[in-house]
């Protein structure tokens, strides 16, 4: 029996949550499905422009983070 | 030793014995996720460095002190821990709100965020502004998907145990989020284009 695939497919697709042995029969529906196909394109580029707005800390906050870390068993002490 | 090879739940067994290269790779790993995640939530570049710093130093007392028994959970584990704090702190910021500016900075310390710029350009910084906004934009519960699948990095059967809903109802609103992302891209012409934008 093939299976029916639907846009919630297409999401989990882009984000690697499809079953391993159902990649290969989504990727063969796709082929045949325009509509799951051009949903895919745009879910993928949405996806790839939210990439792009990951930022990161300045550098003396990590700085913080790993001095606490070492001089932890300090803290402790004096407390 | 290289510790990048090594997965998440590896590198809490080394630093649980006192390695602290193992914690330093943690923090490198993740810490863009963290800081988007949380970002994304208190809409406060400031705010977000000090919540993140919050949450790594929660981190740390937890797993010095033995009480971390989240084996193989680490990046939910911690971004639970950012998001309840982001969470906490956005409601308090109802009652004694920072004047944000459009980049996310707070007007009275955007000299010190000029010196030190995001190594982007003018245009880009007004596109991930803008497409910041779109996020922010979305319906809370589509919001809230979309952050935790995308930057936090939650599965969906985590997303929907985290959110009180059926698996179905969290793809359903992942799915609606980038559509609706999608449809507001298009109306102001943000287009994929690796050649604009290289990364």
């Amino acid at each position: 029996m093939t299976k029916t695939f639907t846009q919630d497919d297409v999401v989990k697709y882009i984000y690697d949550s499809i079953p391993e042995n159902e990649k290969l029969a989504f990727e063969n529906a796709m082929i045949c499905d325009a509509q799951l196909l051009d949903l895919f394109h745009e879910l993928r580029s949405v996806k790839q422009q939210l990439n792009k707005i990951q930022e990161n800390p300045r550098k003396h906050v990590i700085k913080n983070i790993l001095d606490y870390s070492k001089s932890f068993n300090l803290h402790s002490v004096k407390k | 030793m290289n510790n990048t090879n090594l997965n998440d739940s590896e590198l809490v067994s080394l630093y649980k014995v006192g390695n602290e290269e193992a914690f330093e790779e943690l923090v490198e790993r993740h810490k863009s996720r963290v800081f988007t995640s949380i970002y994304l939530i208190v809409k406060d570049k400031y705010l977000a460095e000090d919540i993140m710093q919050e949450t790594f130093i929660k981190a740390v007392n937890t797993i010095k002190r033995g009480k971390y028994n989240e084996e193989g959970k680490y990046l939910p584990w911690i971004m639970r821990i950012a998001h309840n704090l982001s969470v906490d702190h956005f409601r308090k910021s109802k009652r004694f709100p920072v004047v944000v500016m459009e980049d996310g900075s707070r007007v009275l310390n955007s000299l010190e965020f000029a010196e030190v710029p995001f190594e982007t350009t003018q245009i880009q910084q007004e596109l991930h502004s803008k497409i910041r906004d779109l996020v922010q934009q979305l319906p809370d519960s589509q919001k809230q998907v979309l952050i935790m699948r995308h930057y936090m990095g939650l599965s969906f059967h985590e997303i929907a145990e985290n959110t009180d809903v059926s698996i179905n109802t969290a793809l359903g609103r992942m799915r609606y989020a980038l559509i609706n992302l999608r449809k507001q891209m298009k109306k102001y012409k943000i287009a994929y284009d690796q050649n604009f934008y290289p990364r």
